[in-house]
C-alpha cells in the first residue's frame, strides 16, 4: 500500500520479506513509524524519501502461554497484545503511558519507553528475548531467540533498545511474558519531593518490593506507591507501608486506583501542542535536585514547568510551558545541572521553534565513536533516521557514502 | 545453501597477526613492571586453558594490568602491532572463552580486584573485573543488599567473566541475567580508547551499547570496571525439594507451578545419576535412587510466600511426589544448594570423564526432550545425568565416558553435541549461560542463518575492525567448522596492501 504523506511516500509493507524488498529497492532516507506516538522525540530527522508505517506488520507470530512468550510483528500495538495475552492470564509487563494512545511493540523497543511498573518488571530492555531486524540493504537478520534463556551470540535485541531507527526496522518482536498479578494496591501520600524522594528509598530498602514509585509536583506534590501479588501479599504489606509513609497516607484499590494511575499518566503525557517536554535519567537519590533545578531553571526564564518522577528509578519527565524563546534556555538551564549530576536529559515533544534554542540531545557520550562505528556498518549510507541522534550520529552529505572496508 | 555469506567470509577473515617479539615484551614490561608479566613457558600453561580442558594453546605472553590506563596501554601496543588479545578473569568458563591464541596474548584481570564504591542509597556499587561474584554480595551484604546473578562457580569466578559471559545461575528466572544487573561499564575498545557504556541513568540515549558488550564473550573489547545494580534481600525465602518417581511427573509439577500463576526464585531439577554423583560428593541429603528431585525455591515478601509455598507443595503432591523435604531454615537451605551447585563437579565421583552441556528448551518441550535424550544415551551406550534450571528450559545434560576406553572420548562429544542440537530443533538455544566461546562456534549454524551471521559480523567488525579481540569465539570461522577451504578470496584490506595472508 503507498501513498503520499507531505513530500515522502508512505509505504506499509505486509510481510517482512516486503519490508526488505522496499529497503533494498529504494534510496534516500527512511523514517519508521508504528503509531507515531514518539516521532518527535530527540532530534528531527531529515525529510524522508520513504516513510516505512508498520502497521501492517501487526499479527501474532506464535503464543506459547505455558511457556509465557509471544512473538509478534513490530506493528502490533501494545493494547491489542495486552486483550489477547489477558485471556490467558498473562501480560507484557510494560505500561507506557503512550500504550493508550496506540503505541507499538516495535515502536516501544525502539523508543526505551516504559511506565511506572518498570520498577518491578524492567524496562522492555528486561523483557525482549528475540528480535528481527531489517537493515537498510535489506538484509534481514534474527537476533536472541524464542526462549527465555539465550546467550548465543550478541544480543541483537537489546541493542536495538533506545535506538530510536537508527540502525534498522525493527520488524518482529519476541517477548517474555509475566502472570497478570491478582491483586493490587496503591497507597498515596500528600508530599513534596524531597519527602518523596526520601520515602522512595526508604521503600527501596525496605523488602515490601513495591511494584511502582510515581511522583508529580501537580497539587503540592503526590507520591504514589504501587504493590501487586496474591490477595494476601498485598493486604499483607498495608500496615507497614502507611506507617512509613507517615499521617495521611491513603490506601486505594480497584477503580480508585485505576484514577491514581491515570492522572499520573495525564501528567507525563504532553499536555498542548505549546507544551515541550524533556525526560531526564539521573540515581534515584538526587531526585530531590532534579526537581528543585527545574524550578529555578522555569523560574529565571519566566517557564511554568511540571514534574513527573520515578524517584525509586531516576526516571524524571519535565514539562515547560512558555515562549521557545524562554523554554530554549530553561530547558538548558536544567540539563546543566543535571548533567552535573551525573545524569543526562533529551527533548521529546516540543514546538519546532524549541530546536534553535536547544540541543535536542546534549553532549555525546565518551562512546559516540562506537555508535559511529557501528551505524557505518549497518547503515553504511546513513539512511536511517538521519538527524534523529543530532550531531551524535550526523546525516551523510548528499551523495556521501560512510561505508568503509 | 551455504551457512556463510560472502561478505561474512571477508568479514571473519583471519588476517596475519603480528609477533610477540623481545621488543613488545619489554615495551609491556614498561607499561605494567616485570611483576605484571609472565612469560616463562612453565608459567605459560598456566593459561593454556579455562574451564573447557579439552582445547589448549599456550600463549606467547601473559600480561596482568592493575589499572584501566594499563590495559588500555597493553591494547594500545597490540592494536599497533596486531597482536590478538584475549581476556581471562578466573578461567572458569566452560565454553573455551578465554582459550588463548596461538602467538596472541592473555590480558589477566586477576590483579583488578578491587570493590571500588558502594552507593547503599542508590543500590549500586563500582567494582573491578577480578571481583569474585560472591565477593560482591559479601562486600554490601552488611546493607542487605546482594548482586543476583549466581553462577555455580560464584565463589570463584569474576564479575567479569559474567559480564562477559551474561552468566545467569540458578535464580535468573525470576530476577534476569546479568545484562539486567550491569548499569555502566568501564570498557577498553580494541583500539585501546577507554569510553563508558550506560551510565547513572536507566537508559542512556541511542542504541544499548552496553547490552551488545554484555554477553560478547570478549569479543568487542575488555571491561575494567562495572558500576552494578544490587538488590535489597527478600524478606523471607522458603525452599523445598520434591522426589518424584519419574521426571515426567516433575516436569507437569513444574508447569502446573508457572500456570499457577508463581513465579519461584527457582526451579531445578536432578536426574537419579545426578543425585548420586551430589551424594557421593557433598552428602546434601537428596534421596537416593530418586529418579527427578526438584529444588523449588520462593522469596518475596512473607504473606504472599507463605500463601504461594503452601500452592507449590498441594502441586507437588498432586503430582505423586513421593518425599516432600521443607527446609526449617538457612543452613538447611544451604545444604540443598551447596548439593545442587556441586553437581558438576561431583560426575568425577561416578565416572572418570564427562563432557557438561548447555542447551536450552522451551520449557513445555521439557518431557519429551527429556525422553530423546534418554534415547540418544542408549544408542550411543553412554550415560547422561540431567541437571537443569527446570523453570526457564536450560538443560544441563552430563555426558559420561571413560577416556581411558579407545573412542570413547569421541562418541561422547558426538553425543553432547547431537543433544545440543537437539534443543535447537525443539526451539530453543545452544547455550543458556555457558556461552558459545571456542566450543560451540561451529554450532551457531544450527541456530542462525547466514544474514544473522552476517549482522553479527558486522557488529563485531565495529568494535574491531583488525579481528584482534578474542578471535575465533562465538562467530564460527568456517575452514575450522568442516567446511574444505573454497576459492581463495582475498580481503579487502589485503587487496589494499594494508595486511598480508598468514
Amino acid at each position: 500500500m503507498t501513498q503520499t504523506d507531505d513530500t515522502a511516500v508512505v509505504e506499509r509493507p505486509a510481510t517482512v520479506a516486503e519490508a526488505a524488498e522496499l529497503l533494498r529497492g529504494t534510496d534516500g532516507p527512511l523514517l519508521f513509524r508504528g503509531a507515531g506516538t514518539k516521532q518527535r522525540w530527540a532530534g528531527r530527522p531529515v525529510d524522508p524519501a520513504v516513510v516505512v508505517d508498520t502497521t501492517g506488520l501487526s499479527g501474532v507470530l506464535s503464543h506459547e502461554p505455558a511457556d509465557m512468550t509471544v512473538a509478534v510483528g513490530a506493528g502490533m500495538p501494545l493494547a491489542d497484545l495486552q486483550a489477547l495475552l489477558a485471556e490467558n492470564g498473562q501480560w507484557l509487563a510494560l505500561d507506557p503511558a503512550t500504550g493508550a494512545a496506540g503505541a507499538t511493540v516495535g515502536g516501544l523497543l525502539a523508543t526505551g519507553d516504559s511506565g511506572p511498573r518498570r520498577l518491578r518488571y524492567g524496562a522492555l530492555r528486561d523483557l525482549v528475548i528475540g528480535v528481527t531486524l531489517v537493515l537498510p540493504d535489506g538484509i534481514v537478520a534474527r537476533g536472541g531467540g524464542r526462549v527465555i534463556k539465550n546467550v548465543a551470540g550478541y544480543d541483537l535485541p537489546k541493542l536495538l533498545y533506545g535506538s530510536l531507527g537508527t540502525l534498522g526496522l525493527v520488524a518482529e518482536v519476541v517477548l517474555r511474558l509475566h502472570p497478570v498479578p491478582q491483586a493490587s494496591a496503591t497507597a498515596t501520600v500528600a508530599v513534596p519531593v524531597d519527602r518523596a524522594t526520601e520515602l522512595a528509598l526508604r521503600l527501596r530498602a525496605s523488602a515490601l518490593e513495591p511494584a511502582a514509585v510515581d511522583w508529580t509536583d501537580a497539587d503540592g506534590g503526590t507520591l504514589a506507591v504501587r504493590f501487586e501479588g496474591t490477595p494476601a501479599g498485598v493486604e499483607g504489606r498495608r500496615v507497614a507501608v502507611l506507617d512509613l509513609l507517615g499521617a495521611g497516607a491513603g490506601w486505594s484499590t480497584g477503580e480508585d486506583e485505576d484514577v491514581v494511575w491515570s492522572r499520573l499518566a495525564d501528567a507525563e503525557r504532553s499536555v498542548g501542542e505549546g507544551t515541550t517536554v524533556a525526560a531526564a535519567g539521573t540515581r534515584p537519590s538526587v531526585t530531590t535536585d532534579v526537581a528543585r533545578a527545574l524550578e529555578q531553571a522555569g523560574a529565571a526564564a519566566g517557564v511554568r514547568t511540571g514534574l513527573t518522577s520515578r524517584p525509586a528509578l531516576g526516571l524524571h519527565t519535565a514539562r515547560f510551558d512558555g515562549s521557545p524563546e524562554a523554554v530554549g534556555p530553561a530547558v538548558a538551564a536544567w540539563r546543566e545541572r543535571v548533567l552535573a549530576l551525573g545524569g543526562s536529559v533529551l527533548l521529546r515533544d516540543r514546538p519546532a521553534a524549541v530546536d534553535a534554542e536547544v540541543d535536542p540531545l546534549g553532549p555525546p557520550p565518551s562512546s559516540v565513536g562506537l555508535l559511529r562505528s557501528l551505524a557505518r556498518r549497518l547503515d553504511p549510507s546513513g539512511r536511517c533516521a538521519p538527524g534523529r541522534l543530532g550531531s551524535w550520529l550526523p546525516a551523510p552529505a548528499t551523495g556521501e557514502d560512510l561505508a568503509r572496508s | 545453501m551455504t551457512a556463510y555469506t560472502e561478505e561474512y567470509r571477508g568479514l571473519v577473515a583471519q588476517l596475519s597477526g603480528g609477533e610477540v617479539t623481545e621488543a613488545f615484551r619489554r615495551e609491556v614490561a614498561a607499561l605494567v613492571g616485570e611483576g605484571g608479566l609472565i612469560s616463562e613457558p612453565a608459567q605459560l600453561r598456566t593459561y593454556e586453558c579455562d574451564g573447557l580442558t579439552g582445547y589448549r594453546v599456550t600463549p606467547a605472553l601473559v600480561v596482568l594490568p592493575a589499572t584501566t590506563e594499563e590495559v588500555a596501554a597493553v591494547v594500545r601496543l597490540c592494536a599497533r602491532d596486531r597482536i590478538p588479545f584475549v581476556a581471562r578473569g578466573a578461567g572458569t568458563g566452560l565454553s573455551g572463552g578465554a582459550l588463548p591464541v596461538a602467538d596472541g596474548i592473555v590480558i589477566g584481570l586477576a590483579r583488578m580486584r578491587a570493590v571500588l564504591s558502594v552507593d547503599v542509597a542508590d543500590q549500586r556499587a563500582v567494582v573491578q573485573p577480578g571481583v569474585t561474584n560472591a565477593g560482591i554480595s559479601a562486600a554490601v551484604a552488611r546493607h542487605d543488599l546482594y548482586f543476583a546473578p549466581d553462577p555455580s562457580s560464584q565463589v570463584v569466578c569474576t564479575i567479569g567473566g559474567n559480564v562477559a559471559e551474561n552468566s545467569g545461575g540458578a535464580h535468573c528466572l525470576k530476577y534476569g541475567f546479568t545484562t539486567n544487573h550491569v548499569l555502566a561499564l568501564t570498557f577498553v575498545t580494541p583500539d585501546g580508547d577507554v569510553v563508558t557504556l550506560g551510565g547513572d541513568a536507566p537508559d542512556q540515549v541511542g542504541p544499548d551499547l552496553r547490552a551488545v558488550v554484555l554477553g560478547s564473550e570478549g569479543t568487542l573489547g575488555i571491561v575494567t570496571e562495572v558500576t552494578v545494580r544490587l538488590l535489597r534481600r527478600p524478606e523471607v525465602v522458603r525452599t523445598l525439594v520434591a522426589d518424584f518417581p519419574h521426571p515426567e511427573a516433575a516436569g507437569n509439577a513444574v508447569s502446573d507451578i508457572v500456570a499457577a500463576g508463581i513465579v519461584p526464585a527457582a526451579v531445578e531439577m536432578l536426574d537419579e545419576l545426578a543425585i548420586e554423583a551430589c551424594e557421593k560428593a557433598v552428602q546434601a541429603g537428596y534421596t537416593l535412587g530418586c529418579p527427578a528431585a526438584l529444588v523449588v525455591e520462593l522469596d518475596g515478601v512473607a504473606a504472599e510466600v507463605d500463601e504461594e509455598f503452601a500452592q507449590v507443595q498441594e502441586i507437588c503432591r498432586r503430582n505423586g511426589t513421593t518425599n516432600l523435604r521443607v527446609a526449617d531454615d538457612a543452613q538447611e537451605r544451604a545444604r540443598i544448594w551447596k548439593g545442587r551447585k556441586a553437581a558438576f563437579a561431583a560426575m568425577g565421583r561416578i565416572s572418570p570423564d564427562y563432557f557438561v552441556q548447555d542447551g536450552v528448551i522451551p520449557r513445555t518441550k521439557l518431557g519429551s526432550t527429556l525422553t530423546r535424550i534418554r534415547q540418544m544415551s542408549d544408542e550411543a551406550g553412554l550415560r547422561v545425568a540431567n541437571v537443569f534450571h527446570a523453570g526457564d528450559g536450560n538443560l544441563h545434560p552430563l555426558v559420561l565416558y571413560n577416556g581411558a576406553v579407545d573412542g570413547e572420548a569421541e562418541r561422547a562429544e558426538h553425543l553432547a553435541t547431537a543433544i545440543v542440537e537437539l534443543c535447537v530443533e525443539q526451539g530453543g538455544s545452544i547455550t543458556g549461560e555457558h556461552g558459545v566461546g571456542s566450543d560451540k562456534a561451529c554450532s551457531m549454524t544450527a541456530m542462525f542463518g547466514p544474514d544473522d551471521l552476517t549482522v553479527m559480523a558486522r557488529v563485531r567488525a565495529a568494535f574491531d575492525p583488525q579481528g584482534i579481540c578474542n578471535p575465533g569465539k562465538v562467530l564460527p570461522t568456517p575452514r575450522l567448522c568442516g567446511e574444505r577451504p573454497g576459492p581463495y578470496r582475498p580481503h579487502p584490506l589485503e587487496a589494499a596492501g594494508v595486511i598480508e595472508r598468514m
